[in-house]
């Protein structure tokens, strides 16, 4: 069984001349929470784009190293990027449902895929929904415009849209940075059921999120991925020194 | 010192009250002058009726056929009523000052309802708001309109069959001018709003930021601020000619004046759907391409859509523009008021029509003034919906 699901080796990230990622090795597993962590600027976010080559939208934007989803190089030029993103989806910082009712939002990604079965829409959406613990507050309300919902219901609604599409990963970034307390409790619940079935990867700015709700966290800083270990070892006997420093508070 | 500051600040306020009362009273002026000469005109029969007067000449189907309705009670005294012929006749004047003999009543049993038109086969009717212009009898003289109304009817009463009949429709209405301006922005839309929203979506979304881009991008630019009789320079030389050696065309016509005009809305047109694709959130994109979507896929299914309200703004701005356009049409088209309009050939629209009116000898200021008080209200309800629409679309946007 391949407990892998990405493989980062040697990677290198450059915005133009600036080097935003210097030599990343990082695995991460499956069925896992991995969270990423770090003051602002330190290259997290940078990261997990790296992983569904979100990256790839910004000019100027260059990488070096290898990074392998099972086992094939994402970045090799035969790679399929569409193919990568239906099996690695993403949830971001702001919720941002489309402008179209909630039942269109959740079977966007399944349509853009050529589903075009009404039955099998339904099934998708409905599970989907079910599954991001939105099910019972929309059911009624299928048809009416996401742009109602409240920010955390958003969210949720951006979860469900990522689950439509049966990804293996759903990559976080920062997803309840722009919630409320309550709202952010229900996406960490809802995240801690998901990785039953999913692998997950998030960036968050709160230790104590990334304290609760994940398996592996790995530190970032300036670049440079400083450490890498079990959440709970991370958290109470840091090999690092900067590690420290930083969950201790002294900076960040 | 405080007391200075406080002139100061007075002062600045004076010339901001000043400024604006400047400017709603230049546009009070507007509608006042255009209200005050054209309002007198404005009813349906001028929005429905030929510009052209008709001539009709006509003769009774059978003799003997006659009217049985008495004169209607309700009728104005000043109105003589031919009980045989069922016809109620008035005197007026036209613009000119000339009698003319107006038809105010015809009973529905008429004969003149029913008459054969001596240039055809045909049959004709005689309408209310027609003139006559001459009875002309076999035994006895013609009644000619100089001689007025009354004599008239005492003249049809007294004779039992009449030579002919000639009389003309009012004219002076403005429906081919109005159809015109329905076409023109019908076929000018079609062809600039596709093409230019095309545009837009291909220098936002698609373009590589290089310099072919940016030089296209100033060139649109440029073109914007070109006078529009430049494009109808443009019109004159290449798509009138075109036009007659592909159509069945054989001057200006409607299909060369709105491609000129699709011409002078490409620009507005792709300046203003680009900014409505500007604003819509990068999220959105990168959402779409994060679920799987690729660029086409996001372009059309997520960034058009979210920017409709701009394209909306956009193709009502275009089409005001299309009946507020004269100087382009002149060249383009011509400036023949017509009363059958075809695709292929001359006739006016409603902003043209005027320029027409005021160059006729005389100027016919009146009804100048009331095609530009259909034009204000046309604009005005573009406006208004072009506001309710924004509305209405930009609610699930925020």
């Amino acid at each position: 069984m391949d407990k892998q699901v990405f493989n980062i080796k040697n990677l290198d990230l450059y915005y133009g001349k600036f080097q935003a990622l210097k030599n990343i090795n990082l695995t991460i597993e499956k069925n896992k929470v991995t969270a990423l962590i770090g003051p602002s600027g330190c290259g997290k976010s940078t990261f997990i784009r790296v992983l569904n080559r979100m990256n790839d939208l910004i000019e100027e934007c260059r990488i070096v190293g290898d990074v392998h989803f099972h086992q094939d190089d994402i970045y090799h030029e035969k790679f399929d990027v569409i193919d990568l993103r239906t099996r690695v989806g993403m949830v971001f910082q702001k919720p941002n449902p489309f402008p179209m009712s909630i039942y269109d939002n959740v079977a966007y990604g399944p349509r853009c895929q050529g589903i075009k079965d009404k039955a099998e829409l339904d099934e998708i959406v409905d599970k989907a929904l079910k599954s991001a613990a939105l099910y019972e507050e929309v059911n009624e309300r299928m048809k009416e415009s996401a742009m109602d919902l409240s920010g955390g219901q958003q969210q949720r609604l951006c979860i469900a849209r990522a689950i439509a599409m049966n990804p293996e990963v759903i990559l976080m970034d920062e997803p309840t940075s722009a919630l409320d307390p309550i709202a952010t409790l229900k996406i960490e619940e809802l995240i801690n059921d998901l990785k039953e079935q999913y692998t997950i990867v998030i960036v968050t700015h709160s230790m104590q999120q990334a304290a609760r709700i994940s398996d592996t966290t790995a530190f970032f800083l300036m670049g440079e991925l400083i450490e890498t270990d079990n959440t709970d070892k991370i958290f109470t006997q840091p090999k690092m020194k900067e590690t420290e420093d930083y969950i201790t508070g002294r900076f960040g | 010192m405080s007391n200075k500051r406080k002139a100061i600040d007075i002062a600045y306020q004076a010339i901001t009250y000043l400024a604006s009362s400047v400017s709603l009273l230049a546009l009070s002026m507007i509608v006042y002058f255009v209200w005050s000469n054209g309002s007198g005109l404005l009813n349906m029969d001028l929005l429905t009726k030929d510009y052209h007067a008709k001539y009709y000449n006509g003769e009774m189907v059978e003799v003997g056929d006659y009217s049985t309705t008495l004169r209607p009670s309700d009728l104005d005294d000043d109105i003589y009523y031919s009980e045989q012929y069922g016809i109620g006749l008035s005197d007026a004047k036209d613009r000119e000052g000339n009698p003319i003999i107006l038809v105010e009543y015809i009973a529905s049993d008429s004969p003149m309802l029913k008459l054969a038109d001596r240039n055809s086969e045909d049959i004709i009717a005689l309408e209310e708001g027609m003139l006559i212009s001459k009875v002309a009898f076999f035994d006895k003289a013609t009644a000619l309109r100089t001689f007025g109304a009354e004599y008239m009817v005492n003249e049809l009463d007294s004779a039992t069959d009449f030579r002919e009949i000639v009389f003309t429709s009012l004219g002076g209405g403005i429906r081919g001018s109005i159809i015109t301006t329905l076409y023109l922005i019908g076929m000018t839309m079609a062809m600039a709003l596709p093409i230019g929203v095309f545009t837009a979506i291909y220098l936002n979304e698609f373009a590589k930021k290089n310099r072919i881009t940016s030089t296209l991008r100033t060139l649109i630019d440029t073109l914007t601020g070109v006078p529009s009789i430049i494009y109808g320079l443009m019109g004159l030389a290449v798509f009138v000619p075109l036009t007659i050696s592909v159509t069945p065309a054989t001057s200006g016509n409607l299909i060369s004046g709105s491609l000129t005009l699709a011409v002078i809305l490409l620009p507005v047109i792709i300046k203003s759907t680009e900014e409505s694709l500007k604003v819509v959130p990068d999220g959105l994109r990168q959402a779409s391409l994060a679920l799987g979507a690729n660029e086409t896929q996001t372009t059309f299914k997520v960034v058009l859509p979210s920017s409709i309200p701009g394209i909306l703004t956009a193709s009502l701005l275009g089409i005001g523009r299309v009946i507020g356009e004269s100087a382009a049409l002149i060249f383009a088209i011509g400036t023949a008021v017509k009363d059958d309009i075809s695709i292929f050939g001359k006739s006016t629209s409603l902003a043209v029509h005027i320029w027409s009116m005021m160059t006729d000898e005389p100027a016919n200021i009146e009804l100048s003034s009331t095609i530009a008080i259909i034009i204000l209200m046309i604009v005005l309800v573009l406006n208004i919906t072009v506001k309710l629409l924004s509305k209405k679309f930009m609610k699930p946007m925020q």
